[in-house]
């Protein structure tokens, strides 16, 4: 075996040529980590939105947007009363209508931007468990209280949310009385109204949706109720289900993010063989005159692998660092919420396995055009 | 009767290229004895440095025989003739062929790594290599520290270093001013005089090969002169 040295040696013989070698895998690597977490992020946080144990009713025919769905006011105390097997708190069915309207919200800096809004009554936090009040209070009429990650979708600083603070539909002021959280749900960026303050500036009479969480209930309970009370013009979808389609809506998103992470990843990829050919290329008589001494193909094949892990792997802790800086804790706001980038297990993984990939799948071209030729040709060749 | 080291019969070398193939050398027999310092001449593309390759183990033959020390390498794979040429070749190259990055010393090593061999042992043996050449004091000296002629001492340690019995050499003092030839020539004698070396060399120069046993002229692939 050639010794180790030799590759660590190899690395430094051009400079030039090492930092265009560590910087195009740290480019891939980091790429590929970014559009993971991108992706993770996104999945993760509209798949922790829906709970198992939650049903939406919603009106017929607008299963695809709770923010178009229509249903009477009356099913909420109806479907209270109808469906057996609810949950219960202190006597209190948590079933809870809602009305979901996204519009535009100005803020006290003057930023006017698109807002999920949620018109709820404090009964919405018997089937919307993961939400905790920060700080404040559920708000009253004429009040609002806000998601933590509210400012992230409104483009303002976290500052300009604050308790005490304005914000506006249209030009009617609301104060914000609380702040929550819904870790890890697209609750979180959300501006919950007093139910009946948002049906007022929204000029509606009915509801968007009524939740009802589970006790002993199953989802066909649901179902059948929706058939049997035909006349409300009703659909049942499991919440998670809902959030599911809502997934696959965004699954082309997810798709345009691979496929242009892959495509600058690849340019990078061909750079960095093209810089690994050169390289090579230069010491094709060398590396002859190793085999002319008695060292193996396979073991200069090895010392090739050596020297190019180092250096792909080199790129790989570089852009492990990056990420750690630029993307981890880092949210990213879409239409309905905000996720945040984190360096999980599976986005650490990604960076590993691709930097280990670079640096022995990525080696095999060049090497092969370095080491297949006869051993007279190579120890003439210039 | 004593076997000679290189036993060469009948050999035969070609080389395909699409439809059309070239015979750099054909039917050549040959017999060095063993210590012996035979020189090969003749003009470009006489089959010198082909014949040189194969009796290194470099390349294979097409036909013949081919017996180095008695061993039959003429149907041994690449990585068999690898492995044979690690112990038994030294090869000296018109370039030297040095590794850059490596020291004098590091370079010298190279062929005892391939051994099962302690450190200290490759240290003796790579010092006295050294010290055959008369480069001890340029042991930590890089290639590009080194004159020509200096470095192809080093090459010469690195094809010794192991004790093989046969050296190889191409065009040993081609690059090089004539006090330094000539140095270096003394060099190769004294391997083979004085330490039992096989040695053939391929040169173009007349007076490096009158340094030589043996001189034999080759042309068009077949023996034509052998010179005492």
């Amino acid at each position: 075996m050639l010794p180790f040295t030799y590759a660590v040696r190899n690395l430094f013989r051009d400079p030039a040529r090492l930092l265009q070698t560590v910087g195009g895998a740290a480019l891939v690597v980091f790429l590929l980590m970014a559009a993971t977490a991108l992706n993770e992020g996104m999945s993760g946080v509209l798949s922790a939105s829906g709970s198992p144990k939650n049903v939406i009713l919603m009106g017929k025919g607008s299963e695809e947007s709770i923010e178009r769905s229509e249903v009477h006011l009356e099913v909420e105390s109806i479907a209270a009363t109808s469906v057996r097997g609810i949950k219960s708190v202190f006597g209190q069915s948590a079933v809870s209508g809602e009305i979901n309207y996204m519009a535009p919200i100005k803020t006290a800096s003057g930023s006017v931007e698109q807002s999920i809004l949620r018109g709820v009554r404090e009964e919405s936090l018997l089937v919307h468990e993961t939400v905790r009040l920060l700080e404040g209070r559920f708000p009253s009429p004429g009040e609002v209280m806000v998601g933590s990650l509210a400012h992230r979708n409104l483009g303002v600083k976290e500052d300009d949310l604050a308790i005490g603070k304005e914000i506006f539909f249209g030009d009617i002021p609301f104060k914000i009385a609380g702040r929550f959280t819904a870790p890890g749900t697209v609750l979180e960026s959300e501006i919950w109204f007093d139910r009946n303050d948002l049906a007022t500036v929204t000029q509606r009479s009915s509801l968007s949706s009524v939740i009802l969480r589970m006790d002993d209930a199953e989802f066909d309970d649901v179902q059948i109720f929706t058939l049997q009370r035909n006349d409300l013009e009703l659909a049942a979808i499991r919440e998670d289900t809902y959030y599911d389609k809502l997934s696959a809506f965004y699954a082309p998103i997810q798709t345009m993010t691979w496929l242009t992470a892959g495509l600058v990843a690849a340019g990078a990829v061909f750079g960095g063989l093209n810089t690994l050919y050169a390289a090579f290329a230069s010491r094709i008589k060398e590396l002859a005159t190793l085999q002319s001494i008695g060292f193996s193909r396979v073991a200069i094949f090895i010392s090739l692998v050596q020297e190019s892990l180092l250096a792909t792997l080199t790129g790989t802790l570089l852009a492990l660092l990056l990420s750690l800086v630029i993307l981890d804790g880092r949210t990213v706001p879409f239409s309905i919420g905000t996720f945040r980038l984190v360096l999980s297990p599976l986005v650490i993984f990604t960076g590993l396995f691709v930097g280990i990939l670079l640096g022995t799948l990525g080696i095999l071209p060049p090497a092969w055009r370095t080491l297949a030729p006869s051993l007279p040709k190579a120890l003439r060749s210039t | 009767m004593i076997s000679p080291f290189i036993n060469i019969a009948n050999l035969t070398k070609t080389y395909k290229k699409g439809k059309t193939s070239i015979t750099p050398l054909e039917n050549l027999s040959l017999e060095v004895p063993k210590g012996e310092f035979l020189a090969l001449m003749g003009p470009s593309g006489s089959g010198k440095t082909t014949l040189l390759n194969l009796i290194a183990g470099i390349d294979s033959p097409s036909d013949g025989v081919l017996e180095i020390d008695g061993n039959d390498i003429r149907g041994l794979t690449r990585a068999r003739l690898t492995k044979w040429r690690s112990s038994h070749v030294g090869y000296i190259f018109q370039l030297y062929h040095l590794i850059p990055i490596l020291t004098a010393y590091e370079n010298v090593e190279l062929p005892l790594l391939l051994d099962n061999m302690s450190k200290r042992e490759r240290k003796n043996r790579i010092d006295a290599a050294l010290d055959l050449v008369g480069l001890s004091d340029r042991a930590h000296h890089r290639p590009t520290e080194l004159s020509g002629g200096q470095e192809q001492r080093v090459a010469i340690a690195r094809a010794i270093v192991h004790d093989p019995g046969l050296l190889v050499a191409d065009e040993p003092t081609g690059d090089l001013d004539r006090e330094s030839a000539d140095s270096i020539l003394n060099l190769l004698d004294s391997l083979a005089n004085d330490h039992g070396k096989t040695i053939v060399m391929v040169t173009h120069d007349p007076k490096a090969a009158s340094a030589a046993h043996r001189t034999l002229h080759l042309e068009k692939g077949v023996l034509i002169k052998s010179e005492s």
